[in-house]
């Protein structure tokens, strides 16, 4: 009856997995778009959602925060930092910067360990 | 040699039967014991790949083993495990608007007075980072794991769309935002906490 559980003894967060699953949904729904700002709103929640759906469907018992940035080009400068209480064993983050010509993109995922 | 877990119980069964009487002790005793054969059967797991030469095993569970399992059993060895406690809840749980005063205030103290300047600012947003997070730290709701993201964002006329999704317990896992604008940057801080166990 164990053996259906994951182990979470071994449980470490795959940022490649993540990463290759959330370029996959930005550049589905940003590949070929310039900056519109009537769409930027939508834009965002499909990523989002994608994301999370994707990341859900690994299976794993993750908890997931995703959070997503558009931002026109317009030589302006954009800091980001994050600090995190968590425990490192399990848990992990990823970022995901994209851009094209009229626009820049930077996803972040944390995932946080249930412990079951 | 090895020890199969089940031979184990039933030799302990045997033994138990002849010295104890017939009470519940006997389940009570049977319980303990059963505990201490998963305790040795683990035991015997790591313990008998170390052996070469090994004529292969017939319990299923064993057959799986390779070398990354032996490596989580042991590390699963080391690892603290601590007993149930059976709560369910935190004792102090994540006040939004407590923390949202503080975050807010820590921004404007540190961001009224400052002006955008690219070279500064990402050291400016890591120590506000930190300062809220150990801010949030401090006050104290136990059982909680936090993630603060702080953005600074200078003021061109240039449009920007933040939005997060996330997957937890909606019961006890909770976010805070924060805001501070001034005439050459906006910046946001977002906390989020979530419980575990």
């Amino acid at each position: 009856m164990e053996e259906f559980h994951p182990h979470n003894d071994e449980m470490t967060f795959n940022a490649e997995e993540a990463h290759n699953i959330v370029k996959e949904c930005i550049e589905g729904i940003l590949g070929k778009v310039d900056y519109n700002h009537n769409k930027v709103n939508q834009w965002t929640a499909t990523i989002v959602e994608q994301s999370l759906t994707h990341l859900v469907k690994l299976g794993k018992t993750y908890k997931y925060i995703v959070t997503c940035a558009v931002m026109q080009k317009c030589g302006a400068g954009l800091h980001t930092a994050s600090s995190c209480f968590w425990d490192t064993t399990t848990d992990g983050t990823c970022t995901v910067r994209w851009e094209n010509r009229t626009m820049n993109c930077i996803v972040n995922v944390f995932a946080i360990a249930v412990v079951l | 040699h090895r020890l199969q877990g089940n031979d184990t119980i039933l030799k302990c069964q045997k033994t138990f039967n002849n010295q104890i009487p017939k009470h519940n002790s006997k389940l009570y005793f049977f319980f303990c014991f059963k505990k201490y054969t998963q305790i040795v059967k683990d035991r015997m797991r790591s313990s008998s790949h170390e052996v070469h030469g090994t004529e292969p095993m017939d319990d299923e569970s064993f057959a799986e083993f390779g070398k990354s399992e032996i490596f989580t059993l042991r590390t699963s060895m080391a690892k603290i495990r601590y007993a149930n406690t059976y709560k369910m809840e935190p004792y102090r749980k994540f006040q939004a608007h407590l923390v949202r005063n503080k975050a807010q205030h820590i921004l404007t103290q540190r961001l009224q007075e400052t002006k955008y300047n690219g070279a500064t600012s990402s050291f400016l947003c890591n120590s506000i980072s930190e300062e809220i997070l150990t801010a949030v730290k401090d006050m104290g709701f136990d059982r909680y794991k936090y993630v603060v993201t702080v953005l600074i964002l200078q003021k061109t006329g240039q449009a920007i769309k933040i939005s997060s999704r996330w997957v937890w317990d909606v019961a006890r896992d909770n976010w805070v935002s924060a805001k501070c604008e001034t005439e050459s940057f906006v910046s946001l801080a977002l906390i989020m906490a979530c419980y575990y166990e």
